[in-house]
Order: structure tokens, then sequence, then C-alpha cells
């Protein structure tokens, strides 16, 4: 019930979010990143073209989160470049630039205050208030029940925890969007809600990375497929039935 | 004035009084003798060593002499501030903003007060000067090393959410001004409980000092107010500089969170 009502909702707000707009290019170049000696990312290149969705799988422990960090500015690598829309981030002013590009954590801190406070947060930092109707629509379209506006992000579940974070990147409305196992904590039908979400946010011209080991998830994102492994990235996907 | 003197003998029988402590650690097993013991000597060494060095000051006033020792407060007082603070730069690092702040807040507060409140005969009166700014310049470094202490073990508990604000546009200054605030709300807070309950359960030790050496009550009453206010003032101004400080230190010139090592793991 909840996920057709969400349907319906979206509509609505897609009004002024699905507005079509240049997609969006995220790159990154040559990209180096050693901790204690250890090489993580050995010279990684990625093109994140808008309307895609790409998907990223790999070991544990060989440096995904790290690269999402890097991409979400969060990081610097030790060598190599990242471009937006071919202007290169490290001449921008790192703030301004991390509006424009989501960091989905994998397990997102929730601030203190209700789910409402926390969707409001982005706008806020630069001065704007998100009216709340528009609130509700962005936590509707990530797929929770708009009751929980109200209610204190703390004590959400970890799977609404996730949704409350992308609801609050929507309200930022970025060109790229970086998410990492955002359908881990999910089951089947909020999965696919998110899924189904990326695919939505793709279509209107987002450049998406998504970190998963869903075989579900892979399967509806048809997107280009990376392995990480020995800091390189690897084109193509894994045999069916791999999730490791 | 009614000065009543403590002669050498009669301090030796206040040594009495520690050994009512020293009995009781032992009757109750606390293991504090040898703590006991030990700060008695300390205690009685340095308060002789500034006893002299003060006596040495007053008889040759001298605006050099006078300074030097405020500076020698400053230098101790950054220090200590700087000292032992957890996921923090490091005490190099931090001893240099300390003592900064200490002496930047200080100065802000003893300066208009010697000049326009207490004024002394002479600006660099050591009677007045030395043990009001000892006062003031430690309340300065309580201040310092609360906010240090606060903030960076704040900021390292809570730096996923000092990340995520990052992540959603948020400057430096934005994404840690929680721990900021909360930090510089601790480091008023002892400052601001004196002030209210002031006289009402102890009398404070330079009031009392005064009063026990033959000053009016009057007089010393209204000597403990100025010097009350300076604490306050002096906490706020030490506070909010080591706030700054504390804020530009965690991140670096990308806006990134700067993480420090646990010094235990270093
Ligand atoms: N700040 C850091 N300092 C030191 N080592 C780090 C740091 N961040 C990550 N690492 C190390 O880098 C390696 C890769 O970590 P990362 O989290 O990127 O892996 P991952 O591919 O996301 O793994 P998983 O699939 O388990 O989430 C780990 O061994 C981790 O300990
Ligand atoms: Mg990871």
């Amino acid at each position: 019930m909840v996920p057709r009502f969400a349907l319906a909702f979206s509509h609505q707000v897609s009004y002024q979010a699905l507005r079509r707009r240049m997609p969006a290019l995220l790159e990154a170049r040559r990209l180096r990143k050693t901790y204690g000696g250890r090489v993580l990312l050995d010279g990684v290149d990625l093109r994140l073209a808008g309307e895609t969705v790409t998907t990223l799988g790999g070991p544990s422990g060989t440096g995904k989160t790290t690269l999402l960090r890097i991409l979400g500015l969060l990081s610097d690598p030790d060598e190599g470049q990242l471009l937006l829309d071919g202007v290169n981030l490290h001449s921008v002013i790192p703030h301004a630039a991390r509006r424009r590009i989501a960091l989905v954590a994998q397990a997102p801190v929730m601030f203190p205050g209700t789910v409402l406070d926390n969707v409001r947060t982005g706008p806020r930092l630069a001065g704007e208030e998100l009216p709340e109707a528009t609130a509700r629509a962005l936590v509707v379209r990530a797929g929770l029940p708009p009751e929980l506006l109200r209610q204190d992000a703390q004590s959400l579940s970890g799977g609404e925890k996730l949704r409350v974070a992308v609801a609050r990147s929507l309200a930022l409305r970025p060109e790229a969007w970086l998410l990492d196992e955002p359908t881990a904590a999910l089951d089947a039908e909020r999965a696919d809600l998110i899924v189904r979400l990326l695919r939505e946010l793709a279509a209107e011209g987002a450049a998406i990375l998504v970190v998963t080991h869903d075989a579900r998830a892979l399967e509806q994102l048809e997107g280009p497929h990376f392995q990480l492994s020995s800091g390189r990235l690897v084109e193509g996907r894994p045999l069916s039935g791999d999730a490791s | 004035m009614s000065y009543v003197s403590v002669s050498l003998p009669q301090l030796l029988l206040s040594l009495g009084l520690m050994a009512m402590a020293i009995a009781i650690s032992s009757h109750n097993r606390l293991g504090l003798e040898r703590d006991l013991a030990i700060g008695t000597v300390r205690a009685a060494v340095q308060l002789f060593a500034v006893g002299l060095l003060l006596t040495f000051v007053f008889q040759n006033e001298h605006p050099t002499t006078v300074f030097g020792v405020t500076a020698v407060m400053v230098v101790v007082g950054g220090w200590t501030a700087a000292r032992r603070i957890a996921h923090g730069p490091g005490t190099a690092v931090l001893f240099r903003h300390a003592t900064l702040a200490v002496l930047v807040a200080g100065v802000v507060v003893l300066v208009p007060v010697f000049a326009f409140v207490i004024r002394p005969p002479r600006w660099y009166e050591a009677r007045l000067v030395i043990p009001i700014s000892g006062m003031i310049l430690s309340n300065a470094m309580n201040g310092v090393a609360l906010v240090f202490e606060r903030v960076f073990a704040s900021i390292n508990e809570d730096a996923a959410g000092v990340e995520q604000l990052l992540s959603l546009g948020a400057t430096p200054k934005q994404a840690v001004e929680r721990h900021v605030r909360a930090a510089m709300n601790a480091a008023l807070r002892p400052t601001i409980n004196a002030l209210l309950t002031v006289g009402l359960v102890a009398l404070p030790g330079m009031m009392t000092g005064q009063i026990v050496s033959g000053t009016a009550p009057d007089q010393a009453v209204r000597y403990q107010l100025v010097i009350m206010y300076q604490l306050v003032a002096v906490a706020a101004v030490a506070g909010a500089l080591a706030a700054r400080f504390a804020r530009a230190l965690s991140f670096d010139e990308r806006e990134q969170l700067r993480t420090f090592p646990d010094p235990r793991v270093r």
C-alpha cells in the first residue's frame, strides 16, 4: 500500500523535480589512494555519465567506500583528479561542490530532531526553508510513509534512516548520486522502490554510482558494472549467484 | 589594620591536619597516603617558592619583573590547557593556540579593569597586578582546556554526523556548530555557577584573604565583584577563541574533517 501511495505522490513532486536538465558528468582520473602503505586505489579512472546508473562491486575491504568518499569530496586522493561537468573540483569551493553530489552512506547518521528537520537540513544550510509539503513529498518519494515526518529521526530503523538520508539528499536536487549499499538494510519491496527511484533520478539526468552486492538490484540496474579489485576497476558483471 | 601573623612553629602545627587525612586514608585503606604525603610537601615547596618569588618581585617592583611573571603565567597556562587533549592535533600545535587564547583573553579583560576600575597607584603595582592576573589567567586557562577537550572529543565521536553535514553542503563552521556551542557552554558553566552561588555556601578565596588580613568587608566585596565579572568575561573570551582555533584545526584547507589518531594508539 505504501509504495502505491508513494508512486501517486511522486508524480506531484515530480512536477518540479522531473524537469530534465543537462545530463551530469562526474569523472575521476587516475585516482590513487593508499592507507599505511596499502594501495587501495591504484590509478582508478571512472566516468559517471548522467542518465546512467553505474554499479560497483568487489570484495569487502577493497576500497569501495573509500572511492565513494573521494568522489563525494570527503577525502582527498593522494593523486588524481575529479571533474564535474568538465570543471576540476579541486578549484571549486568544496562545500558548494558537495551540494551537487549526494553521498548516501551505508549507515547514515540522523541529525537530532524529527525526520522533517533532517529533510530540511540541506536547504537550511544554504539559508533556505523547505516547505513542509515539499519535505513530505520527498519523504514519500524516498519510500517512507508521510506520517513519519514528525517522528524523532534517531528512533528509526536502519532501513528507514537510509530512506530519510535519500530524502535529505533529494532536497538538494543533486546532479550526482553516490550510494553505499543502499538496499542492504531493506526488504525486497523497499529495495525495489529505491532502485526505481534511482532509475527515475537517472532519467532526469543525474549521474549515479551505487555500491551494491544485491543481485536483485544489480539485475534491475542495467547500467555499466565495475568490480574493484587490487586497486583497479574491472568492467563486467559478476557471474550470477556471486554476491561476495 | 589588624594583621595576625603565623609563625613557622605554628605553621608546623597545621601539619597535624594532613596527619589526620593520612590516618583516615590508612584506616579506610583508601591507598591515598602516598599522594597525601607527596601533596603535603609539594604544596609547601611550591607555595614557598612562589612566596620567595613574590617577595623578590615586590622588592624589585619594575615593569620588567612584574610583566615577566605575568608572561610566565600565560605560557604555563597555555601549556597546561594544551596538555592531554585526546583526539586533537597534539600538544605542540595546541600549545601555540592555547597560549594565544589565554594571552588575548587576559589582555582584553585585565587591561581595561586596571585602567578604569581598580586603577593602581602605579600601573605595574605588583601586589595588585600579579595576584589578580593570576586568578584571571588561570580561569582563561580552564576555559581553553575545557573547550579543547570537549570540541575535539565530541567532533571525534560524531565524525560521521559532521561528514554527513559536509556532504549536504555545510561549511566547516556549520558542520561543527553544535559541538562548538556545547563546548563553549561547558566552558562558561563553572564560572556562571560560581557567580550564582557566591557568598551562599562559601566566601571566595580572595575576599576571605582580604578580610583575614584586615580589609573592610565592603571593600573586599567590591573587589570580589570586579574579579568575578572579570572571571566570567575572561572565560567567555578565552572559550570563544579556543573554539575558533579548535574548529580551524579540525578541518584541512579542502574543508575536509581531519582525524587525529588516538594518542594511545599513536
Ligand atoms: N581513514 C582510514 N585510515 C586508515 N585506513 C582506512 C581508512 N579508511 C579506510 N581504511 C582502510 O581501507 C580499506 C578499505 O576500506 P573501505 O571501507 O573502502 O572498503 P570497502 O570496499 O567499502 O569494504 P566493505 O565492502 O566491507 O564496505 C580497509 O582495510 C580500511 O581499514
Ligand atoms: Mg564499504
